[in-house]
Protein backbone atom coordinates (compact mmCIF):
# COMPACT_ATOMS: atom_id res chain seq x y z
CA UNK A 1 0.00 0.00 0.00
CA UNK A 2 2.81 2.51 0.96
CA UNK A 3 4.73 1.27 -2.07
CA UNK A 4 1.56 2.75 -4.32
CA UNK A 5 1.27 5.72 -2.67
CA UNK A 6 5.05 6.57 -2.73
CA UNK A 7 5.08 5.62 -6.39
CA UNK A 8 2.01 8.35 -7.04
CA UNK A 9 2.96 11.17 -4.20
CA UNK A 10 5.55 12.52 -6.29
CA UNK A 11 3.29 13.12 -9.82
CA UNK A 12 0.35 13.39 -7.88
CA UNK A 13 2.20 16.86 -6.18
CA UNK A 14 3.87 17.73 -9.70
CA UNK A 15 -0.07 17.40 -11.12
CA UNK A 16 -1.54 19.56 -7.85
CA UNK A 17 1.38 22.45 -8.33
CA UNK A 18 0.55 22.26 -12.58
CA UNK A 19 -3.20 22.26 -12.05
CA UNK A 20 -3.09 25.79 -8.98
CA UNK A 21 -0.86 27.12 -11.82
CA UNK A 22 -2.65 26.99 -14.78
CA UNK A 23 -5.89 26.62 -12.62
CA UNK A 24 -4.97 30.09 -11.07
CA UNK A 25 -4.01 31.63 -14.04
CA UNK A 26 -7.90 30.76 -15.85
CA UNK A 27 -9.72 31.23 -12.72
CA UNK A 28 -7.96 32.91 -10.15
CA UNK A 29 -9.34 35.93 -11.12
CA UNK A 30 -13.38 34.65 -11.05
CA UNK A 31 -12.10 33.32 -7.72
CA UNK A 32 -10.85 36.99 -6.44
CA UNK A 33 -14.20 38.40 -7.34
CA UNK A 34 -16.01 36.31 -5.30
CA UNK A 35 -14.36 37.72 -2.10
CA UNK A 36 -16.31 40.98 -0.92
CA UNK A 37 -13.98 44.05 -0.58
CA UNK A 38 -11.26 42.37 -2.96
CA UNK A 39 -10.36 45.27 -5.53
CA UNK A 40 -7.54 42.91 -6.89
CA UNK A 41 -10.07 40.35 -9.39
CA UNK A 42 -8.67 38.98 -12.21
CA UNK A 43 -9.33 38.28 -16.18
CA UNK A 44 -8.37 36.52 -19.00
CA UNK A 45 -8.25 39.27 -20.91
CA UNK A 46 -6.02 41.07 -18.47
CA UNK A 47 -3.61 38.96 -19.84
CA UNK A 48 -2.55 40.82 -22.83
CA UNK A 49 -3.22 44.44 -21.23
CA UNK A 50 0.14 44.62 -19.78
CA UNK A 51 -1.20 45.76 -16.27
CA UNK A 52 -1.74 43.03 -13.83
CA UNK A 53 -1.71 39.50 -14.20
CA UNK A 54 -4.98 39.53 -11.59
CA UNK A 55 -6.13 43.11 -12.98
CA UNK A 56 -9.84 43.26 -12.04
CA UNK A 57 -12.03 41.84 -15.24
CA UNK A 58 -14.47 44.68 -14.27
CA UNK A 59 -11.79 47.41 -14.01
CA UNK A 60 -9.52 46.04 -16.83
CA UNK A 61 -10.70 45.40 -20.53
CA UNK A 62 -8.87 44.37 -23.32
CA UNK A 63 -6.71 47.35 -24.68
CA UNK A 64 -6.77 46.66 -28.36
CA UNK A 65 -10.50 47.30 -29.19
CA UNK A 66 -10.68 50.76 -26.83
CA UNK A 67 -12.95 53.06 -28.12
CA UNK A 68 -10.38 55.90 -27.43
CA UNK A 69 -7.80 54.46 -29.83
CA UNK A 70 -10.13 55.22 -33.05
CA UNK A 71 -9.06 59.01 -32.38
CA UNK A 72 -5.43 58.70 -31.01
CA UNK A 73 -4.47 56.04 -33.41
CA UNK A 74 -5.56 57.99 -36.40
CA UNK A 75 -4.13 61.10 -35.12
CA UNK A 76 -0.92 59.42 -33.82
CA UNK A 77 -0.54 58.17 -37.96
CA UNK A 78 -1.81 61.56 -38.74
CA UNK A 79 -4.17 59.65 -41.74
CA UNK A 80 -6.30 61.58 -43.99
CA UNK A 81 -10.16 60.83 -43.28
CA UNK A 82 -10.23 58.97 -46.34
CA UNK A 83 -7.66 56.75 -45.13
CA UNK A 84 -10.19 53.64 -43.37
CA UNK A 85 -7.18 52.22 -40.86
CA UNK A 86 -8.27 49.62 -38.47
CA UNK A 87 -7.21 50.75 -34.63
CA UNK A 88 -7.03 47.89 -32.79
CA UNK A 89 -4.55 46.05 -35.96
CA UNK A 90 -2.13 48.78 -35.62
CA UNK A 91 -1.86 48.65 -32.22
CA UNK A 92 -1.40 45.01 -31.64
CA UNK A 93 1.57 45.77 -34.54
CA UNK A 94 2.68 48.59 -31.51
CA UNK A 95 2.56 45.76 -29.04
CA UNK A 96 4.38 43.12 -31.02
CA UNK A 97 7.02 45.52 -32.27
CA UNK A 98 7.43 46.73 -28.27
CA UNK A 99 8.43 43.09 -27.66
CA UNK A 100 10.68 42.50 -30.05
CA UNK A 101 12.45 45.69 -29.01
CA UNK A 102 12.37 44.36 -25.38
CA UNK A 103 13.62 40.81 -26.19
CA UNK A 104 15.98 42.28 -28.46
CA UNK A 105 17.33 43.96 -25.14
CA UNK A 106 16.93 41.27 -23.09
CA UNK A 107 18.88 39.37 -25.51
CA UNK A 108 22.03 41.86 -25.27
CA UNK A 109 20.94 43.21 -28.68
CA UNK A 110 23.27 45.84 -30.81
CA UNK A 111 23.16 48.82 -27.63
CA UNK A 112 22.89 51.51 -30.50
CA UNK A 113 20.63 49.93 -32.01
CA UNK A 114 18.37 49.20 -29.66
CA UNK A 115 18.82 52.45 -27.85
CA UNK A 116 17.37 54.47 -31.19
CA UNK A 117 14.48 52.14 -30.87
CA UNK A 118 14.16 51.89 -27.14
CA UNK A 119 13.82 56.05 -27.34
CA UNK A 120 11.39 55.62 -30.49
CA UNK A 121 9.21 53.02 -28.95
CA UNK A 122 9.29 55.64 -25.59
CA UNK A 123 8.26 58.19 -27.50
CA UNK A 124 5.57 56.31 -29.00
CA UNK A 125 4.15 54.69 -26.51
CA UNK A 126 3.86 58.50 -24.67
CA UNK A 127 2.04 59.96 -27.50
CA UNK A 128 -0.39 57.18 -27.51
CA UNK A 129 -0.79 57.99 -23.54
CA UNK A 130 -0.80 61.79 -24.14
CA UNK A 131 -3.43 61.13 -26.22
CA UNK A 132 -5.79 58.85 -24.37
CA UNK A 133 -5.33 61.55 -21.47
CA UNK A 134 -6.26 63.74 -23.26
CA UNK A 135 -9.65 62.64 -23.24
CA UNK A 136 -12.64 63.08 -21.39
CA UNK A 137 -11.90 62.02 -18.03
CA UNK A 138 -14.73 59.37 -18.06
CA UNK A 139 -13.41 57.85 -21.60
CA UNK A 140 -11.45 56.08 -18.40
CA UNK A 141 -14.61 54.57 -16.96
CA UNK A 142 -14.66 52.10 -19.52
CA UNK A 143 -12.67 48.55 -18.85
CA UNK A 144 -10.97 48.85 -22.55
CA UNK A 145 -10.01 52.58 -22.80
CA UNK A 146 -8.45 52.13 -18.97
CA UNK A 147 -6.61 49.05 -20.18
CA UNK A 148 -5.24 51.22 -23.35
CA UNK A 149 -4.23 53.86 -20.62
CA UNK A 150 -2.70 51.57 -18.11
CA UNK A 151 -0.99 50.07 -20.83
CA UNK A 152 0.69 52.81 -22.74
CA UNK A 153 1.97 54.10 -19.67
CA UNK A 154 2.95 51.27 -18.44
CA UNK A 155 5.12 50.24 -21.80
CA UNK A 156 6.30 54.60 -21.88
CA UNK A 157 7.73 54.14 -18.63
CA UNK A 158 9.38 50.98 -19.32
CA UNK A 159 10.83 52.19 -22.23
CA UNK A 160 12.07 55.58 -21.13
CA UNK A 161 13.42 53.71 -18.34
CA UNK A 162 15.53 51.36 -20.90
CA UNK A 163 16.54 54.71 -22.89
CA UNK A 164 17.58 55.99 -20.28
CA UNK A 165 20.38 53.62 -19.57
CA UNK A 166 20.95 52.62 -23.41
CA UNK A 167 24.73 52.91 -24.42
CA UNK A 168 25.46 55.33 -25.51
CA UNK A 169 23.20 57.56 -24.29
CA UNK A 170 20.14 58.82 -26.30
CA UNK A 171 20.74 62.43 -27.17
CA UNK A 172 19.89 65.61 -25.14
CA UNK A 173 16.80 66.56 -27.31
CA UNK A 174 15.71 62.83 -26.92
CA UNK A 175 15.77 63.00 -23.15
CA UNK A 176 14.00 65.98 -23.21
CA UNK A 177 11.01 64.86 -25.07
CA UNK A 178 10.97 61.63 -23.21
CA UNK A 179 10.89 64.21 -19.74
CA UNK A 180 8.40 66.18 -21.26
CA UNK A 181 6.27 63.08 -21.59
CA UNK A 182 6.75 61.73 -18.47
CA UNK A 183 6.06 65.09 -17.23
CA UNK A 184 2.91 65.11 -18.73
CA UNK A 185 1.51 61.35 -17.70
CA UNK A 186 2.43 61.92 -14.28
CA UNK A 187 0.72 64.78 -13.92
CA UNK A 188 -2.37 63.37 -15.77
CA UNK A 189 -2.19 60.39 -13.77
CA UNK A 190 -2.43 62.24 -10.52
CA UNK A 191 -5.65 63.36 -11.48
CA UNK A 192 -7.08 59.93 -12.37
CA UNK A 193 -5.65 58.76 -9.01
CA UNK A 194 -7.72 61.47 -7.18
CA UNK A 195 -10.54 60.93 -9.47
CA UNK A 196 -10.70 57.46 -8.61
CA UNK A 197 -10.58 56.48 -12.88
CA UNK A 198 -7.19 54.60 -12.10
CA UNK A 199 -6.14 52.63 -8.98
CA UNK A 200 -2.66 51.10 -7.75
CA UNK A 201 -4.69 47.83 -8.80
CA UNK A 202 -4.67 48.76 -12.16
CA UNK A 203 -1.12 48.23 -12.80
CA UNK A 204 -0.37 45.26 -11.31
CA UNK A 205 1.84 43.74 -9.30
CA UNK A 206 4.60 45.46 -10.38
CA UNK A 207 4.78 48.86 -11.64
CA UNK A 208 6.66 51.23 -12.86
CA UNK A 209 8.27 52.75 -9.84
CA UNK A 210 7.10 56.64 -10.79
CA UNK A 211 3.64 55.02 -11.32
CA UNK A 212 3.79 53.10 -7.84
CA UNK A 213 5.09 56.36 -6.06
CA UNK A 214 2.00 58.42 -7.63
CA UNK A 215 -0.41 55.73 -6.93
CA UNK A 216 0.98 55.07 -3.22
CA UNK A 217 1.51 58.84 -2.00
CA UNK A 218 -1.62 60.48 -4.22
CA UNK A 219 -5.37 59.95 -2.30
CA UNK A 220 -8.31 58.91 -4.46
CA UNK A 221 -10.92 62.01 -3.86
CA UNK A 222 -14.26 61.39 -5.88
CA UNK A 223 -15.20 58.48 -7.62
CA UNK A 224 -16.17 60.52 -11.37
CA UNK A 225 -17.22 56.39 -12.53
CA UNK A 226 -19.93 56.22 -9.93
CA UNK A 227 -22.96 56.09 -11.67
CA UNK A 228 -25.57 58.15 -10.30
CA UNK B 1 6.84 -5.13 -10.22
CA UNK B 2 7.40 -1.84 -8.74
CA UNK B 3 9.63 -0.91 -11.86
CA UNK B 4 6.99 -2.18 -13.94
CA UNK B 5 4.54 -0.48 -12.23
CA UNK B 6 6.56 3.03 -12.07
CA UNK B 7 6.97 2.39 -16.20
CA UNK B 8 3.20 1.68 -16.79
CA UNK B 9 2.92 5.18 -14.85
CA UNK B 10 5.53 7.14 -16.94
CA UNK B 11 4.07 5.55 -20.16
CA UNK B 12 0.50 6.47 -19.57
CA UNK B 13 1.32 9.83 -18.24
CA UNK B 14 3.33 10.40 -21.71
CA UNK B 15 0.14 9.22 -23.32
CA UNK B 16 -1.79 11.58 -21.60
CA UNK B 17 0.62 14.53 -21.57
CA UNK B 18 0.91 13.93 -25.46
CA UNK B 19 -2.71 13.71 -26.77
CA UNK B 20 -3.52 16.92 -23.97
CA UNK B 21 -1.17 18.63 -26.03
CA UNK B 22 -2.24 17.23 -29.31
CA UNK B 23 -5.81 18.56 -28.66
CA UNK B 24 -5.53 21.71 -26.99
CA UNK B 25 -1.64 22.93 -27.98
CA UNK B 26 -1.63 21.94 -31.40
CA UNK B 27 -5.49 22.20 -32.38
CA UNK B 28 -4.89 18.96 -33.45
CA UNK B 29 -8.99 18.51 -32.91
CA UNK B 30 -9.95 16.31 -35.33
CA UNK B 31 -7.73 13.47 -34.58
CA UNK B 32 -10.55 12.74 -31.77
CA UNK B 33 -13.64 12.76 -34.07
CA UNK B 34 -15.19 9.80 -34.02
CA UNK B 35 -13.40 6.44 -35.58
CA UNK B 36 -16.30 5.00 -38.28
CA UNK B 37 -16.63 4.14 -42.14
CA UNK B 38 -17.88 7.56 -42.48
CA UNK B 39 -15.08 9.23 -41.72
CA UNK B 40 -11.06 9.06 -43.55
CA UNK B 41 -8.03 10.43 -42.10
CA UNK B 42 -8.52 14.92 -41.96
CA UNK B 43 -4.95 14.74 -43.07
CA UNK B 44 -5.75 13.38 -46.14
CA UNK B 45 -8.20 15.77 -47.08
CA UNK B 46 -8.14 17.05 -50.64
CA UNK B 47 -10.84 19.92 -50.20
CA UNK B 48 -8.38 21.82 -47.67
CA UNK B 49 -5.71 22.60 -50.92
CA UNK B 50 -8.46 23.10 -53.87
CA UNK B 51 -9.67 25.35 -51.99
CA UNK B 52 -6.34 27.67 -51.27
CA UNK B 53 -7.67 29.95 -54.13
CA UNK B 54 -10.78 30.80 -52.32
CA UNK B 55 -8.65 32.74 -50.24
CA UNK B 56 -6.88 34.63 -52.88
CA UNK B 57 -9.30 37.48 -53.46
CA UNK B 58 -10.99 38.37 -50.08
CA UNK B 59 -10.45 42.28 -50.57
CA UNK B 60 -13.76 44.14 -51.35
CA UNK B 61 -15.90 40.83 -51.77
CA UNK B 62 -19.22 42.01 -50.19
CA UNK B 63 -20.69 38.87 -49.54
CA UNK B 64 -17.90 38.45 -46.82
CA UNK B 65 -18.63 39.12 -43.04
CA UNK B 66 -17.83 42.88 -42.18
CA UNK B 67 -18.75 45.04 -39.91
CA UNK B 68 -21.41 47.18 -39.88
CA UNK B 69 -20.49 49.99 -37.42
CA UNK B 70 -17.46 51.66 -36.33
CA UNK B 71 -18.56 51.57 -33.03
CA UNK B 72 -18.11 48.30 -31.68
CA UNK B 73 -15.18 45.74 -29.71
CA UNK B 74 -14.70 43.69 -31.87
CA UNK B 75 -10.54 43.05 -32.47
CA UNK B 76 -8.84 42.34 -35.61
CA UNK B 77 -7.98 38.88 -35.09
CA UNK B 78 -11.59 38.01 -34.35
CA UNK B 79 -12.62 40.00 -37.90
CA UNK B 80 -9.67 38.19 -39.84
CA UNK B 81 -10.46 34.70 -38.54
CA UNK B 82 -13.81 35.34 -38.85
CA UNK B 83 -13.53 36.13 -42.95
CA UNK B 84 -11.03 33.21 -43.06
CA UNK B 85 -13.50 30.90 -41.28
CA UNK B 86 -16.32 31.59 -43.41
CA UNK B 87 -14.27 31.58 -47.04
CA UNK B 88 -12.70 28.14 -45.98
CA UNK B 89 -16.29 27.02 -45.28
CA UNK B 90 -18.23 28.42 -47.83
CA UNK B 91 -15.66 26.68 -50.49
CA UNK B 92 -15.85 23.16 -48.77
CA UNK B 93 -19.69 23.00 -48.23
CA UNK B 94 -21.27 25.76 -50.98
CA UNK B 95 -18.57 26.01 -53.85
CA UNK B 96 -17.79 22.15 -53.34
CA UNK B 97 -20.98 20.84 -52.16
CA UNK B 98 -20.07 16.89 -52.62
CA UNK B 99 -16.43 17.36 -51.15
CA UNK B 100 -18.27 15.88 -48.07
CA UNK B 101 -19.29 13.14 -49.18
CA UNK B 102 -15.61 11.81 -49.52
CA UNK B 103 -14.10 10.02 -46.03
CA UNK B 104 -11.08 12.25 -45.34
CA UNK B 105 -12.88 15.49 -46.91
CA UNK B 106 -15.72 15.08 -44.49
CA UNK B 107 -13.48 14.34 -41.27
CA UNK B 108 -11.70 17.56 -42.30
CA UNK B 109 -15.02 19.76 -42.67
CA UNK B 110 -16.57 18.43 -39.09
CA UNK B 111 -13.81 19.34 -37.73
CA UNK B 112 -14.02 22.67 -39.45
CA UNK B 113 -17.46 23.16 -38.96
CA UNK B 114 -17.15 22.74 -34.82
CA UNK B 115 -14.49 25.39 -35.15
CA UNK B 116 -16.43 27.57 -36.55
CA UNK B 117 -19.09 27.63 -34.23
CA UNK B 118 -16.80 27.44 -31.57
CA UNK B 119 -15.46 30.66 -32.54
CA UNK B 120 -18.99 32.41 -33.24
CA UNK B 121 -19.68 30.85 -29.58
CA UNK B 122 -16.33 32.53 -28.39
CA UNK B 123 -17.23 35.94 -30.18
CA UNK B 124 -20.98 36.18 -28.60
CA UNK B 125 -19.60 35.16 -25.20
CA UNK B 126 -17.06 38.14 -25.35
CA UNK B 127 -19.37 40.64 -26.82
CA UNK B 128 -22.21 39.79 -23.98
CA UNK B 129 -19.98 41.73 -21.51
CA UNK B 130 -20.48 45.17 -23.46
CA UNK B 131 -24.36 44.40 -23.83
CA UNK B 132 -26.95 43.56 -26.68
CA UNK B 133 -25.83 46.36 -28.86
CA UNK B 134 -22.17 44.69 -29.11
CA UNK B 135 -24.00 40.89 -29.43
CA UNK B 136 -25.97 42.37 -32.73
CA UNK B 137 -22.87 43.88 -34.06
CA UNK B 138 -21.43 40.39 -33.39
CA UNK B 139 -24.50 38.64 -34.74
CA UNK B 140 -25.02 40.86 -37.82
CA UNK B 141 -21.17 39.89 -38.28
CA UNK B 142 -21.88 36.38 -39.04
CA UNK B 143 -24.86 37.12 -41.06
CA UNK B 144 -23.37 37.81 -44.15
CA UNK B 145 -24.50 36.35 -47.37
CA UNK B 146 -21.92 33.54 -47.50
CA UNK B 147 -22.36 32.73 -44.22
CA UNK B 148 -26.20 32.17 -44.74
CA UNK B 149 -25.43 30.32 -47.50
CA UNK B 150 -23.10 28.11 -45.30
CA UNK B 151 -26.10 27.19 -42.79
CA UNK B 152 -28.50 26.83 -45.66
CA UNK B 153 -25.75 23.86 -46.57
CA UNK B 154 -25.44 22.81 -43.18
CA UNK B 155 -29.84 22.36 -43.32
CA UNK B 156 -28.94 20.56 -46.54
CA UNK B 157 -26.64 18.04 -45.61
CA UNK B 158 -28.26 16.89 -42.43
CA UNK B 159 -31.37 16.77 -44.70
CA UNK B 160 -30.31 14.29 -47.08
CA UNK B 161 -27.82 12.61 -44.38
CA UNK B 162 -24.52 13.87 -45.83
CA UNK B 163 -23.51 14.82 -42.09
CA UNK B 164 -25.24 13.10 -39.38
CA UNK B 165 -24.77 14.02 -35.76
CA UNK B 166 -22.48 10.62 -35.56
CA UNK B 167 -20.00 12.08 -37.55
CA UNK B 168 -19.14 15.25 -34.86
CA UNK B 169 -19.50 12.72 -31.81
CA UNK B 170 -19.48 14.03 -28.28
CA UNK B 171 -18.03 17.93 -30.10
CA UNK B 172 -21.48 18.17 -32.09
CA UNK B 173 -22.17 22.38 -31.69
CA UNK B 174 -25.20 23.38 -30.31
CA UNK B 175 -26.14 25.37 -33.60
CA UNK B 176 -26.07 21.75 -35.37
CA UNK B 177 -28.24 19.62 -32.70
CA UNK B 178 -30.97 21.60 -33.76
CA UNK B 179 -30.69 20.71 -37.29
CA UNK B 180 -30.11 17.22 -37.01
CA UNK B 181 -32.73 16.85 -34.57
CA UNK B 182 -34.97 18.46 -37.35
CA UNK B 183 -33.63 15.55 -39.78
CA UNK B 184 -33.18 12.43 -37.93
CA UNK B 185 -32.42 9.20 -39.87
CA UNK B 186 -31.69 11.16 -43.00
CA UNK B 187 -30.43 8.68 -45.54
CA UNK B 188 -26.95 9.36 -46.90
CA UNK B 189 -27.80 10.58 -51.18
CA UNK B 190 -24.12 11.09 -51.58
CA UNK B 191 -23.32 9.76 -55.30
CA UNK B 192 -22.33 6.35 -54.86
CA UNK B 193 -23.38 5.43 -51.65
Amino acid sequence: MSGVLSLIRVPALAFLGGFLVVGGWIWGPQLWRQVPGFSWGSSSSSFSSGGSWFGDANRIGRPEVAPVLRSCVTRMLDLGRAEKVDPSAVYSMLKAGSMQVSISALAGGPNALTGNRTTKFAAIWGELASCIYAQDDRELCDPDNRAAMVEASTKFFAFAKQAETSKPPISGSDAQVLSNFSDRLLNALKNHRHYGTLVSADFGNFPPTEIARIMGEEKQTSDICRKR
Amino acid sequence: MNLLKRLAFILGGIFVGANLINYYVLGNTADYLPDSVRMGQWKAAKIREACYPAFEVRERDGTLPQLTTNDHRVAWQDLSQTVTMTTALHCYLVTHPNAVCERNNRAYIVDYINRYFAKFDEMIDTAKRYGEAEITNVKNLWDSPRNRAITAALKQDAGNGRLIKADFGWTTPSAMKSIFDQHKGAADNCPGV
